[in-house]
């Protein structure tokens, strides 16, 4: 279980983060949604423990800041890329904090094996990393991530690079790692993609929780369309699955979507 | 299995090149005799020759050695610290502060000063560093800001630099000649404190080279792999503004080296960077010994400023990486 109480940060004297308080379980998916600004990746950073806050973040009753063995795996946005490394050698950075840095057990060899089958990178396993395509790279990053064998894992807008049909590829797998237990928590522009896998929505705004719930909840909750300014109009498909897209204003443009 | 045989065929080629360059020069010394005399074995050089050898061409040599294993290191970290390929290791201000000191060793004081020109020099080095790190601020923690301040810093010591210049044209000569670095200076005493130095801070840079992996990636990930990316970026400069500004107190500005050696040995090694430190470190030391040795040479008895000789290769190359680049890029 994560618990996050009163969490705020401030930059200079700005609060990007405001008295925050979330409760998430283990295993399961939370997916924080918002507009640009609304603090989710500075979140995402605070629970690595790159920033200083107040309040507290605890896994499992202990303060994450202060439990240096504690295993968060991170796939960023805009990875940064090596030049010269390898795929094998790169996921293989995923054991470092584990094996220490430049060592490689035979066990860590074993597992960087079996993700990089799982997310079908072996064929490419000796191709250096920059070369790789967007899609390519994203599966390469939640190789890295995998082989971490981490407690919870927080990924930042794993989709928005992607193509519709990596996209899928990368929630389904992502979908998959939930349910070996792993706790994940995502950042996602696409609230119909978020509420699509995610069984949990969280939305933010200028730095404070606005809505947090059950997808489906949050999804047709009447405070969702107010916090996008009415901007929005929700739809349900034929199986029930809802799709939120921009809503037509009167003159027939359409908004853009926040 | 095979890093071992590059770093153990660049050691090989740091020995090949001594060789050649202590037996080269106005005078020729044979292999033979060069080898039993270092190893003490009987039919060495005698008198003029043993000297020759001993107490001139030797420390020469293995200062230079020294000083390329320094900038070649040097420029391979900066290149990871920086995430820039095009990184060397004057790029925080080492240089131009280094340049500062000397000047105002060689402007003030004459003959009494001079002697100290090493010392002025490393501490203009080091206070540059520092000064750009300072002025980077808090923010020193993005690479990019401190790169930008390195940049300011060296802009300001230069102008002052010029500025001392101008009022003691005297002084012009040296300046410019110490700019263009030599090792004709190398005594057994500068290699000693030199070598301290280098080897301390080559110690250093090998043991955290495998941490260097993480700051090739973005700060949030090596903070997820256990890694604080500031710390790590601060030893790592810390370590590499030692032995650069060692380097440039003892031979002057030697331009190239940081940039060609490193890419060289990438291209050869097809592996980051960091993780042949101590082979790019051996062909530093070699590819400087054998500058050095074209120094004495090519336009014997005048001799050349070694940096002439690394910037007619490097700069060739230097653009041929940015062609590269460029075409990678497209």
């Amino acid at each position: 279980m994560i618990n996050i109480e009163n969490l705020s940060v401030r930059f200079e004297n700005r609060e990007v983060l405001q008295s925050i308080t979330l409760e998430i379980p283990k295993g399961t998916w939370s997916c924080l949604v918002g507009p640009n600004g609304a603090g989710k990746t500075t979140l995402l950073r605070t629970m690595l423990g790159m920033q200083s806050y107040s309040g507290s973040i605890k896994y499992d009753g202990r303060e994450i800041a202060k439990n240096k063995s504690l295993n968060i795996a991170f796939v960023p946005q805009r990875p940064s890329i090596p030049a010269a490394m390898s795929v094998a050698e790169y996921v293989m950075l995923g054991r470092a904090k584990l094996d220490g840095w430049g060592k490689e057990s035979a066990h860590s060899r074993n597992i960087v094996h079996e993700m990089l089958e799982a997310t079908q990178l072996l064929g490419m396993q000796g191709q250096l990393v920059n070369t790789l395509s967007g899609g390519e790279m994203q599966r390469v990053l939640i190789a890295r991530a995998l082989v971490q064998e981490p407690e919870f894992m927080l990924l930042d807008e794993p989709t928005s690079a992607l193509d519709l049909h990596h996209q899928i590829a990368v929630l389904n797998k992502v979908e998959e790692i939930k349910a070996t237990g792993v706790t994940i928590i995502s950042t996602m522009h696409d609230i119909t993609l978020g509420a699509m896998y995610a069984e949990r929505i969280i939305i933010m705004q200028s730095g404070r929780v606005l809505l947090d719930g059950e997808s489906q909840l949050v999804i047709h909750s009447p405070e969702l369309r107010s916090a996008f300014d009415d901007r929005i109009s929700v739809h349900m498909l034929e199986n029930g699955r809802p799709v939120i897209i921009a809503a037509k204003r009167d003159n027939g443009l359409v908004d853009g979507v926040i | 299995m095979w890093r071992w045989q590059i770093t153990a065929s660049a050691a090989a080629a740091l020995l090949i090149a001594s060789l050649l360059a202590v037996s080269f020069g106005p005078v020729n010394l044979s292999f033979g005799s060069i080898i039993r005399t270092l190893l003490g074995l009987p039919n060495g050089l005698e008198n003029q020759d043993r000297t020759l050898l001993l107490e001139l061409r030797l420390p020469r040599v293995v200062l230079g050695a020294l000083v390329g294993a320094a900038l070649a290191t040097s420029g391979a970290v900066y290149q990871s610290v920086f995430r820039n390929p095009l990184a060397d290791p004057y790029l925080l201000g080492a240089a131009s502060g280094a340049g500062l000191g000397a000047t105002i060793a060689i402007t003030n004081g004459g003959g009494d000063l001079h002697a100290l020109l090493p010392i002025f020099a490393f501490l203009g080095g080091v206070l540059a560093v520092a000064a750009t790190f300072l002025v980077a601020g808090k923010l020193f923690a993005d690479p990019s800001t401190l790169l930008l301040a390195g940049i300011a810093v060296g802009s300001f010591a230069t102008a002052f630099q010029t500025y001392l210049q101008q009022r003691n044209s005297a002084a012009l000569r040296p300046v410019y000649s110490w700019i263009l670095g030599q090792l004709t200076v190398a005594s057994w005493d500068v290699v000693r404190w030199a070598g301290f130095y280098i080897f301390i801070a080559l110690f250093v840079l090998i043991r955290v080279s495998k941490v260097l992996d993480a700051l090739m990636l973005s700060d949030e990930e090596a903070y997820s792999l256990g890694v604080s990316p500031q710390k790590i970026r601060l030893i790592a400069v810390a370590a590499a503004t030692l032995a650069t500004a060692t380097a440039v107190s003892a031979s002057g500005l030697i331009g190239f080296v940081g940039i060609v050696v490193p890419h060289l040995v990438r291209g050869l090694t097809k592996r980051a960077t960091n993780r042949s430190l101590l082979s790019i470190a051996f062909v530093g030391a070699a590819f400087l010994v054998i500058a050095d040795l074209g120094a004495r040479t090519l336009l014997a008895p005048a001799e050349l400023p070694i940096g002439v000789i690394t910037a007619f290769v490097g700069a060739p190359f230097f653009l041929f990486v940015l062609r590269a680049r460029n075409r990678g890029s497209k």
